[in-house]
């Protein structure tokens, strides 16, 4: 399980956030004192560190900064300022990604878990059910030779198999699709779910994907 | 300032010095002097007379003339004291020392109101900046809360965006340098703004086309996607319930410029509305009829544009479509700079 570190002032987005996170099956650390924030980050071992950048007494790039000096952990930088000179300066002192409060609870999601995946390496899963997945090539390929998925099937094919054996909503499924540049809506989801169950079952994998009403879907 | 109009203002002086003038030359009869010597008399003292109504014409018109001109080519009017040089004659001093004090005067104004306005437009800013704390945590709540927190998403949507329409008019109004000019993609811009707003975007099942936005244009990406955020705003205020919502995103890349166009089959724009749309609180046919609109939205675009130096146009058919072009030139930060 990996463990988030939130360096948030205010205290009600810090419990939600920690309640979304926990949700989603991260384990979370907060800082409730910010006199050191610095020795507070780093005993606190974490595998990501959510840093706003307006904290009380410390600005959170000079944090950045600080921690960088001797750590690589992944930071992501939140704010509620909407200017590029923020963004423009956490990225240059070494943060993974920078993202703007109101965020998208979904989209926060997303962000941390390919902050996460890009800092442990490309350790990803690479094969279902024998077959060996090349994102790169868009296909799968195994014994009956290769199947050949469009962008959005194998987006969505690789989000469900991240996540094997565990629910996937529809909306994640669609912020995945939205964030790669594939702005398809609603119908167009449903009909690309179904044509990737065809051709996964073509291909000699039945029931694959497993519908879960007014939940999402699933990989088995 | 004509001669004649500054004689007629010396005629009474003049009366009075002839009229000295004549009484002399009859002094100087009744004390028996020869005609030669008061006809002598007579021609020096008209020829002074003469002589000092000219150079004090002289010397004042060329304070005037110069302070005149300076007027004219003045960018600020009320700096003009600072701009003639101080007379040497005594109404023209007098005239210079109230026109200092004035000119000080309206200059401390200005810098006040500029102050306050500077000050008012940091409270915006820290304002917005704090609102938008509440707002973040409603919606996480919402999230935490499931299904029954969903509800409120939207709600808490058209809040940011009423948040950010005020930060945003804010930063167009000031001349305050507060953006960077840098490369942008145009397809990080509008898939930020797309993900943004997914939810209504699916909710009305519009579909979005996009072509060419594998470019980039100098600009800056907050301003963007500002900017971007308010056009698909009104594209998702204006479908018609006819026909399946569409919206089509495209960039053509030109030797000095990049084209991006911005289209939606809504409901478009009368021809007789078309001209006044990025005008301030201009509500047309449209925004009457369908929502409450403040006018404000392509104001606020068009003065953004400006500022960053892109063009805005707008080409539509009523019943049909809507298409904003935006242009961004090659060297728009360039030009800028210079202005």
């Amino acid at each position: 399980m990996s463990r988030i570190l939130l360096v948030e002032d205010d205290e009600p987005i810090r419990e939600e956030l920690s309640e979304l996170l926990k949700n989603a099956g991260y384990e979370t650390a907060c800082i409730t004192d910010f006199a050191s924030p610095l020795d507070e980050i780093m005993s606190a071992s974490a595998d990501l560190i959510l840093l706003d950048i307006n904290l009380p007494g410390v600005n959170g790039e000079q944090l950045l900064r600080e921690i960088r000096r001797t750590e690589d952990i992944p930071v992501i930088m939140v704010t509620s300022r909407t200017n590029e000179l923020d963004e423009v300066l956490s990225m240059s002192y070494g943060a993974d990604d920078y993202i703007t409060k109101p965020y998208n609870p979904t989209i926060l999601l997303l962000r941390i878990s390919a902050v996460l995946k890009r800092s442990r390496g490309n350790n990803v899963q690479t094969s279902y059910r024998g077959l060996t997945v090349d994102t790169a090539r868009g296909s799968l390929s195994g014994e009956r030779g290769e199947l050949i998925l469009t962008k959005n099937e194998m987006l969505i094919f690789r989000t469900l198999l991240e996540r094997q054996g565990k629910i996937v909503s529809r909306d994640e499924l669609m912020t995945v699709l939205w964030d790669n540049a594939e702005y398809i809506n609603d119908n167009a989801l449903t009909v690309n779910i179904s044509r990737l169950r065809t051709k996964l079952s073509d291909f000699g994998c039945d029931n694959a994907i497993e519908t879960r009403k007014k939940q999402g879907y699933i990989l088995i | 300032m004509s001669f004649s109009r500054f004689f007629r203002d010396r005629l009474p002086a003049a009366g009075i010095y002839l009229a000295v003038c004549l009484l002399a030359l009859i002094f100087m009869k009744a004390s028996g002097s020869d005609k030669q010597g008061m006809i002598m008399v007579g021609i020096l003292m008209l020829a002074g007379g003469t002589a000092i109504l000219i150079w004090d014409y002289f010397r004042r018109r060329e304070f005037y003339s110069r302070a005149f001109a300076a007027l004219e080519t003045a960018d600020k009017k009320y700096l003009l004291s600072e701009m003639v040089p101080q007379p040497e004659f005594a109404d023209g001093e007098a005239l210079y020392e109230m026109l200092s004090e004035a000119c000080r005067d309206m200059y401390e104004n200005v810098a006040e109101h500029k102050r306050r306005s500077s000050e008012f437009r940091e409270y915006i800013e820290l304002w917005v900046h704090e609102i938008k704390l509440p707002v973040a945590g409603m919606l996480l709540m919402c999230h935490n809360d499931g299904d029954a927190g969903e509800r409120y998403v939207s709600q808490i949507r058209r809040i940011d965006d009423y948040i950010e329409n005020v930060l945003f008019y804010a930063r167009s109004e000031n001349a305050e340098k507060d953006y960077i000019i840098k490369p942008v993609s145009l397809q990080k811009a509008f898939g930020a703004v797309a993900m943004k707003n997914m939810d209504a975007l699916n909710e009305r099942g519009v579909s979005i086309v996009t072509e060419g936005l594998d470019t980039e244009v100098m600009t800056d990406g907050k301003w963007l996607e500002y900017i971007m955020g308010q056009l698909l705003g009104n594209s998702l205020k204006y479908f018609q319930p006819d026909r399946e919502p569409e919206i089509i995103v495209s960039a053509e890349v030109f030797p000095e410029r990049t084209e991006l166009r911005f289209r939606d089959n809504g409901a478009g724009i009368s021809a007789s509305d078309l001209p006044y749309i990025f005008e301030k609180s201009f509500t047309g046919e449209n925004g009457r009829e369908r929502s409450r609109s403040t006018g404000m939205g392509l104001y606020i675009v068009r003065s953004l544009c400006e500022r960053l130096g892109h063009k805005v146009s707008a080409v539509s058919e009523k019943g049909s479509f809507t298409e904003i072009l935006l242009t961004f030139g090659k060297n728009d930060h360039i030009k800028m700079e210079d202005s």
